[in-house]
């Protein structure tokens, strides 16, 4: 009831009621407003804020700001010498999950089910500053749908954020991997006509019925058949003329044409192609990006990329298309998400060292980082492979975007996670200085505005 | 308004061209004026579309592998084809430009098959070949653009995945060894066989026009790869170096008329006469060594003249090394990189250069079944090209740029592996316009005077940039 509030006084206002009410219980920090008062807030979508004052409520930003005025009776969190950022967003793993895929076409399989809620590593990643996790599924091929979850609760529905968050399909230079996709596509495309025929059925059907309806009111058959052919160019829909037509998929479902459903291998691709779902394509070389090209040839859907980076990873020959004179875009020029490790790579077959994933984000793509390998190890280290890369020349801003805002966007999730703003969830890191310096320790955790780790008290 | 003027201006250039390619430059001129008509007609956007990429190689000698030679010549492509080789041809404007001067042209050389030059793909090439990986980058320096690949022929096309497959599935492969007498009798058997099949189709198609009741001849039992050999859809390779071996082979291809590639061939210098009769295609490795059967008392063994009798038989000779991947331990200098360097040992056992060259571009391509594209510099060939500083046969020479499709796709100076070796100068600088020239201005006589000051400064720093270049070089 608060958030709709824009003003901070405003809210506070109301606020003081609810803090009276709750001001014997607010020593446990559960429940009523709560000011955190820290040095420092990268809120990565706005810059920094020096004395910042972010007030949560319900496990939401109510508002945030330099030196906000706080109103007594709520609780303050005082720790002028920490730093905030947003709870780290790790878009591409596996931990806490042990299940192992096959090498097939399995793109009905989801990963949610298979998230158990108890288990130890979900906890453990907490305590390293991951708030939101997108969880694929295992195996080779095309494995299926990810999820993005929240690392705590009870059950896997109370977890879930968005599911499914994006289609996991791996790409090699092989003609297997190619056929596989170009399959998938046949397949929508065969399901396309089955709707289509349905629809003609349908609408013939629906024709010879009208058709005794109209010998009763003779006028509107003719005021209808303008409006059929205007529809046309959409698919045929008579009853476009009787309603004001929004669009052609939401009148669809208002005159009450149910279309076949997809057979559960052909959902998703159907569902990329009306954009409501994006792949994420894992690519292990140059030549993979320019075979997965080929493979989608003029489909036009969403899709993301996983980058696999090793030593001699050679994915700066296709950045963009005018370095190396290409014939088809770069991955850059296609401002696509890119997931990669916070890894230095060298030229191939030198020493010489490369910040791919800074190349990346010069050339235009959101890096999104995932941690070096899918353990705790490297999840503990993540901060610190990170920093790394920012002292071999990637820009901070880069940096932290890509550990939380771009994973999020490249979830579907930016609506709720990734930054420190008005209304997102209430997701922060607290460390005792500069993310990226190697003395900072994490000293607490906030998930949806509780405390999740470290011992704070007001 | 540019393509109008463009056309105008290509019209004068076939008026100018120096009549070695008469025919190139009419023919360039008519599918423009055709064009010019239909674009007139269309909008602008379908102009967009047919944009046509130039690029020209400019004062090289060109060596087009048919034994002509051009010294310092242009070489001009359109559209990754070539367009156009003489004297003072027209070089439309945005054309890419290679200054050759100094430097050799030669076709981009065919590596009769190699391995790993492609990735670590093998088989449809299409879906697996990998264009960043740096083998291909060593064929390239190499001089290889095309190289037959498992049973087609793909071209060393960096940066891209499309259009790199120019033929599949040229070869199928058959046995034909002493240690093996069924194996002999039953290829005998399946030609025997697939040669009478074709005999009674033919029948069959001469007379079923009279009489419609006669049943087409059945398949049943004919080996399809057999008939594809002797229909000439494929070609038959074998891989013999026996004399015995060799002979039959020559044998069964005269008896069932189809052109063998023999792989090997080592003794084929001994029954040379009878291979080229046959018409026999080989494919040879002159440092190849086999010791003579002294069993036998008829002449044997390897033989440095092996390509050259061959040649001069009517053998047609394709060269390769004796390894076919990039090997950079075991046998170094005798792998797919030393491509050039084999063919010289021909040319020490009696082969004529210009058929050593041959066996390495137009020979192998013919063999490859795409020697319309590739394999010599003409015109309307496909625009491979290599830029050598010297004989592409001699072991100093490098080469340093390779051209794909009408594209660079290798500069020896802007990649790892070769560009420290004997560095290729750099462009003289222009010359400086002799005060003479100017006339003399007498009221700006102080800022001549100071300017020939500069100059003098100007030319000391010169000195000293030069002795620093010299420096550096010893230093590399």
């Amino acid at each position: 009831m608060l958030r709709s509030h824009s003003i901070l006084f405003g809210a506070l206002g109301a606020l003081t009621a609810l803090a009276g009410e709750s001001l014997a219980a607010s020593t446990s920090l559960a429940g009523g407003p709560l000011a955190i008062r820290v040095g420092r807030a990268e809120t990565v979508a706005k810059g920094v804020i020096e004395h910042a004052v972010i007030l949560v409520e319900d496990g939401k930003i109510v508002t945030i700001g330099e030196d906000l005025p706080v109103e007594r009776g709520i609780t303050v969190i005082d720790r002028p010498n920490w730093t905030v950022m947003p709870g780290l967003v790790s878009s591409y793993t596996r931990i806490g999950m042990d299940s192992e895929g096959g090498d097939d076409m399995s793109p009905d399989v989801k990963a949610s089910t298979e998230i158990f809620p108890k288990s130890r590593d979900l906890r453990k990643v907490v305590e390293y500053g991951v708030t939101t996790l997108g969880i694929y599924p295992a195996g080779n091929g095309i494995p299926g749908l990810a999820a993005a979850i929240r690392p705590r609760g009870d059950t896997v529905e109370e977890m879930v954020l968005k599911d499914p968050a994006y289609l996991k399909i791996v790409m090699r230079s092989d003609s297997a991997s190619k056929k596989r996709v170009r399959d998938a596509f046949a397949k929508a495309d065969e399901y396309d006509e089955k709707v289509k025929k349905a629809r003609e059925k349908w609408d013939k059907d629906k024709d010879s019925k009208k058709g005794k309806k109209e010998e009763k009111k003779e006028e509107k058959p003719e005021e209808k058949k303008p409006g059929m052919a205007g529809v046309e160019g959409q698919g045929p829909g008579p009853d476009a003329a009787e309603e004001p037509k929004a669009d052609a998929k939401a009148e669809k479902a208002a005159d009450g044409f149910v279309p076949p459903i997809p057979d559960d291998k052909v959902r998703a691709f159907v569902e990329m192609r009306a954009k409501k779902l994006r792949a994420l394509v894992t690519l292990t070389s140059a030549a993979d990006w320019l075979h997965w090209l080929d493979a989608i040839g003029k489909e036009t859907i969403g899709f993301d990329v996983r980058l696999v980076l090793n030593q001699e990873s050679d994915y700066f020959y296709v950045l963009d298309k005018k370095t190396y004179d290409l014939e088809a875009d770069g991955i850059g020029d296609r401002k696509i998400h890119a997931v990669v490790e916070p890894l230095l790579t060298y030229t191939p077959n030198t020493r010489r060292v490369r910040n791919l994933p800074m190349e990346l984000a010069k050339a235009g793509a959101k890096v999104c980082f995932t941690p070096r390998f899918d353990d705790l190890v490297n999840y503990k280290a993540w901060l610190g492979h990170v920093a790394e890369l920012v002292g071999a020349g990637m820009t901070r801003d880069v940096a932290l975007r890509a550990l939380t805002l771009n994973p999020a966007e490249m979830l579907g999730v930016a609506d709720r996670v990734g930054s420190l703003e008005k209304g997102k969830d209430a997701n922060f890191v607290f460390l005792d200085g500069d993310p990226f310096q190697p003395a900072t320790r994490i000293q607490a955790v906030m998930l949806d505005g509780r405390f999740v780790f470290g011992e704070v008290d007001p | 308004m540019i393509q109008l003027d463009l056309t105008r201006r290509l019209a004068l250039v076939a008026a100018l061209a120096v009549t070695a390619f008469p025919a190139t430059a009419q023919e360039g001129e008519k599918p423009a004026e055709s064009k010019e008509k239909s674009e007139e007609s269309k909008d602008g956007e379908k102009k967009k579309e047919e944009v046509e990429h130039w690029f020209a190689i400019q004062n090289g000698d060109v060596y087009t592998g048919t034994g002509e030679v051009l010294r310092g010549a242009t070489l001009l492509a359109k559209n990754g084809k070539i367009h156009s080789i003489g004297y003072d041809l027209y070089i439309p404007p945005d054309t890419k430009t290679v200054d050759a001067k100094g430097y050799r042209l030669y076709p981009g050389l065919v590596a009769i098959s190699s391995q790993g030059l492609l990735g670590n793909s093998s088989g449809d090439f299409d879906d697996t070949i990998d264009p960043f990986n740096y083998r291909m980058v060593l064929g390239l320096a190499t001089g290889i653009t095309t190289t037959g690949a498992g049973s087609g022929a793909v071209k060393l096309k960096r940066f891209s995945v499309d259009g790199a497959v120019v033929n599949e599935k040229i070869f199928s492969s058959f046995s034909w060894s002493n240690s093996n007498p069924r194996g002999k009798g039953e290829l005998h058997e399946k030609l025997v066989a697939a040669a009478n099949f074709q005999r009674e189709y033919r029948e069959w198609q001469r007379k079923v026009k009279d009489d419609k009741t006669l049943v087409e001849p059945t398949k049943r039992g004919v080996d399809n790869t057999v008939l594809a050999v002797l229909q000439g859809e494929q070609t038959a390779k074998f891989v013999a170096n026996d004399r015995d071996e060799l002979l039959g082979i020559a044998r069964l291809a005269q008896e069932f008329n189809f052109r063998p590639v023999i792989e090997g061939c080592q003794e084929g210098w001994t029954i040379a006469d009878e291979l080229g009769r046959a018409g026999v295609r080989a494919i040879v490795t002159p440092r190849d060594r086999r010791p003579k059967d002294e069993r036998q008392a008829l002449a044997g063994g390897a033989s440095i003249e092996n390509a050259a009798i061959l040649h001069k038989a009517g053998v047609a000779i394709a060269i390769t090394p004796a390894t076919e991947g990039v090997d950079l331990g075991g046998l170094v200098g005798r792998d797919i990189m030393h491509l050039p360097l084999e063919p010289g040992f021909a040319v020490r056992g009696g082969l004529s250069e210009r058929a050593a060259l041959e066996s390495i571009t137009i020979v192998p391509a013919r063999i490859l079944g795409i020697a319309h594209r590739v394999g010599s510099l003409e015109v309307g060939k496909d625009c491979d090209v290599i830029i050598t500083d010297g004989d592409v046969l001699h072991y100093k020479t490098f080469v340093q740029w390779a051209v794909v499709d009408g594209k660079v796709v290798y500069d020896k100076e802007k990649e790892l592996f070769f560009a420290h070796i004997r560095p290729r100068p750099e462009a003289p600088a222009p010359k400086k316009v002799d005060a003479g020239e100017t006339p003399p201005n007498p009221d700006a006589k102080p800022a001549d005077a100071e300017k020939e000051g500069e100059k003098k400064e100007e030319g000391g720093d010169d000195a000293k940039k030069k002795g620093e270049g010299d420096e550096k070089k010893k230093d590399g």
